[in-house]
């Protein structure tokens, strides 16, 4: 055997751990959901799934809680993606300054992050149900005391942004105070010099240095953002109702949601698959179009 | 070329590997029950203990409930192939689910001590697992300090009567609302399934299924739709409006227990929560008045059933065992002294100590029971399709009119 044939063997051997999990976990099983989405498929075993075609797909476009919880869920994702940002970028400046305990705010900021989303939700649904109304009666500010944040579709909505921004600007801070001390000084020093203020040294050199952060940060945001579940699940379920088009449909319940509800509460497995099948399409177009878009920004020192 | 042999040797071998965790040795025979109460899982380990010293059968109890919902790990656990032999469906939802693996049970003993089995067809499926009731429960000394007889609530009009009355004494009771109920996003098993069951059964005689039949068919009965709403209006009305939309279950029972409305929409599932918060006030259920006319019964059914898998190697084993539970005394001590349940069997002498279960069983007794067809709907139905319109409702987005059309819509949208 020659040498060739043999580096060849090595080769593929050594690849093929990883190369057989990632076809059994992911490969196969994206093929079987997307046969699955075309059938009548309900998982009870020993039960044969019959061929719809693209019936599942039809019911899905003619469904208003879809085109409902579709749009919310950009909604939620556009106003979150902002919020988690602009949150974790003022963060991240004021833990890179030289301030006394600046460790100790970082760590601070970080810890929400550890804590899971189920229960994050249920802390925030206790703040918004009951903490809010007791200051208003301790305030005396009847306005307070009397709203029922969690009964309006909107007040919910920003509620969730509230909860899922303080869990996740403290991570994606520290990947900005990464960024952030690694801009070099002395460009900034020798603007300095040049006359520049505060916001052109910010828009002129802070901004194009940590570029690379921004797509990764903004990356993650987005796709955490858009796959959101367990927060929703234990701060609303779903709720409050709202009304669209004349039917009443769930406020936030957002896709991932959506789709798990389709598939489990109402039994329908090959439904929800479809859902997720155009889920995971719209996902991947949109979180690649952004990270296309945001490399072309990144500048090489 | 020895060399690159042992390297394909390396290769087929870590393919074999990963082949071989598929397999699996053989069990020995014991009877596999799948269950979904998480709160009952010690009591009926130790009774199945209990079993197996008695008869030398080996019963392992397998629980998952609770949060984690056990209509899917229940699939899982068939598609895995580790095939319970008893297993929990709760009516005709997973009856239809399940059906090719059921089987009908066949001359047994318990058959003849219950009115609460499941049947399909002619056919028992199901084995009634305890007996659940909900009724309006009322608190009995702020009800008599109210001079209100609940034997007199039996129409909707007595109700609104009584309500009027009690409002205008809201001060005097001390309590915030006359009802404590809910319709929240966390509460849509209360308005979607509990008091939607009053459109599809009250007033008719128990096991009448002809409104049920009418909407599975997409069908309305719009006379007794526009009768319900004014059942739901009169809860709306006199219900605290923070517990009405944002409520969770301790809110809502919480409401009821420290005294703070007279009435509560539950059943006799709240009892462990009342008697673990040291609650102890007379209580009683009085009938729901959802439709016009005179109603003297409450709601009274099995939540779930025990089913047995058609498919299992051990049905005489498993059969011996719920026999055993319903007609042996150490199996109606574990049902209602230690599992805290009513039991679905006449032939059971305990009765339960706590006060709404022990209520239950009276009407029970009395055979006053209008029936459960709530988990007959198709799936999802309830909570999911319908509940959203009630909390609309209740916050005063649409009005009743709309609130009627938007359920016939849904039930239409059944056919």
């Amino acid at each position: 055997m020659n040498r060739h044939v043999k580096d060849k063997l090595v080769f593929w051997l050594f690849l093929a751990p990883a190369l057989i999990s990632f076809l059994v976990v992911v490969i196969i099983p994206f093929f079987m959901g997307l046969f699955y989405s075309m059938t009548d498929w309900t998982a009870v075993a020993g039960l044969k799934a019959n061929w719809v075609g693209l019936e599942n797909y039809k019911a899905m476009f003619s469904s208003v809680a879809f085109k409902y919880s579709f749009m919310r869920t950009f909604l939620f994702t556009l106003l979150s993606v902002l919020s988690i940002n602009f949150v974790a970028l003022t963060f991240a400046f004021l833990v890179t300054r030289e301030i006394r305990f600046k460790n100790f705010y970082r760590a601070g900021f970080f810890i929400p992050n550890l804590i899971g989303g189920l229960v994050l939700g249920y802390i925030w649904q206790f703040i918004f149900k009951s903490v809010v109304p007791a200051i208003g009666s301790l305030l005396g500010i009847n306005f307070l005391e009397e709203l029922l944040l969690l009964a309006d579709p909107n007040l919910t909505l920003f509620g969730l942004i509230l909860a899922f921004t303080w869990q996740y600007a403290g991570y994606i801070m520290m990947i900005y105070v990464a960024a952030l001390l690694n801009v070099p000084q002395e460009l900034l020093e020798a603007s300095e010099i040049d006359g520049a203020n505060f916001w052109q040294k910010l828009w002129n050199i802070t901004v194009p240095m940590i570029a690379q952060a921004f797509t990764i940060t903004s990356f993650l945001t987005l796709v955490n953002s858009f796959k959101q579940y367990d927060i929703i699940v234990a701060l609303t379920s779903g709720g409050p109702t709202a009304i669209y088009q004349g039917q009443t449909v769930n406020s936030t319940e957002l896709l991932a949601v959506h789709i798990y509800n389709v598939a489990f509460k109402y039994n329908n497995m090959a439904e929800g698959q479809a859902r997720a099948i155009v889920f995971f399409l719209v996902l991947s177009v949109v979180s690649i179009g952004q990270v296309y878009y945001s490399k072309k920004r990144e500048v090489e020192m | 070329m020895k060399r690159s042999l042992a390297l394909l040797m390396v290769l087929v071998l870590m393919i074999a590997m990963l082949a071989g965790c598929a397999q699996s040795s053989k069990e020995d025979q014991t009877v596999v029950i799948y269950q979904n109460k998480v709160e009952i899982h010690e009591q009926l380990s130790a009774f199945a203990a209990l079993y197996e010293a008695e008869t030398g059968v080996k019963v392992t109890v397998k629980t998952s409930g609770g949060d984690s919902p056990y209509a899917e790990n229940l699939k899982a656990e068939f598609q895995s192939d580790r095939q319970p032999d008893i297993y929990v469906i709760e009516g005709m939802g997973g009856y239809n689910t399940w059906e090719s693996k059921l089987t009908p049970f066949e001359d047994q003993e318990w058959m003849d001590l219950t009115t609460l089995e499941f049947v399909v067809d002619g056919k028992t499926f199901g084995f009634p697992v305890a007996v659940e009731a909900w009724g309006m429960a009322y608190n009995a000394d702020l009800l008599s300090q109210a001079g209100i007889d609940p034997a007199t609530l039996t129409s909707q009009e007595a109700y609104r009567a009584a309500f009027e009355k009690i409002d205008a004494m809201k001060a005097d009771l001390g309590i915030k609302s006359v009802v404590a109920m809910a319709a929240g996003p966390d509460m849509r098993w209360v308005t979607g399934l509990h008091n939607f069951n009053g459109y599809l059964s009250a007033g008719l005689p128990y096991a009448d299924t002809s409104v049920l039949d009418k909407l599975n068919n997409g069908e309305a009965d719009m006379q007794r739709l526009t009768e319900y709403a004014d059942w739901v209006e009169l809860l709306f009305e006199y219900a605290d409006r923070s517990v009405l939309l944002t409520g969770n279950y301790d809110a809502q029972v919480g409401q009821f227990g420290t005294g703070q409305s007279v009435f509560i929409h539950q059943g006799n599932w709240i009892d462990p929560w009342l008697v673990s918060n040291g609650i102890d006030f007379p209580m009683g259920f009085a009938p729901h008045a959802s439709v016009k006319g005179e109603h003297n019964a409450i709601f009274i059914g099995a939540p779930s059933f025990y089913v047995i898998n058609k498919d299992s190697e051990n049905k005489e084993a498993a059969n011996a065992f719920l026999n055993f539970m319903a007609t042996n005394e150490a199996g109606h001590n574990y049902m209602v002294n230690e599992a805290k349940m009513v039991p679905a069997f006449t032939n059971v002498e305990l009765k339960p100590d706590t006060p709404l279960s022990a209520n239950a069983a009276e009407w029970l007794a009395k055979d006053a029971k209008y029936t459960w067809l709530q988990n007959d709907m198709p799936d999802g139905f309830g909570m999911g399709t319908i509940a959203p319109i009630y909390e609309s409702y209740a916050k005063g987005d649409i009005d009743k009119a709309e609130f009627i059309n938007q359920l016939a819509i849904k039930i239409e949208e059944l056919k």
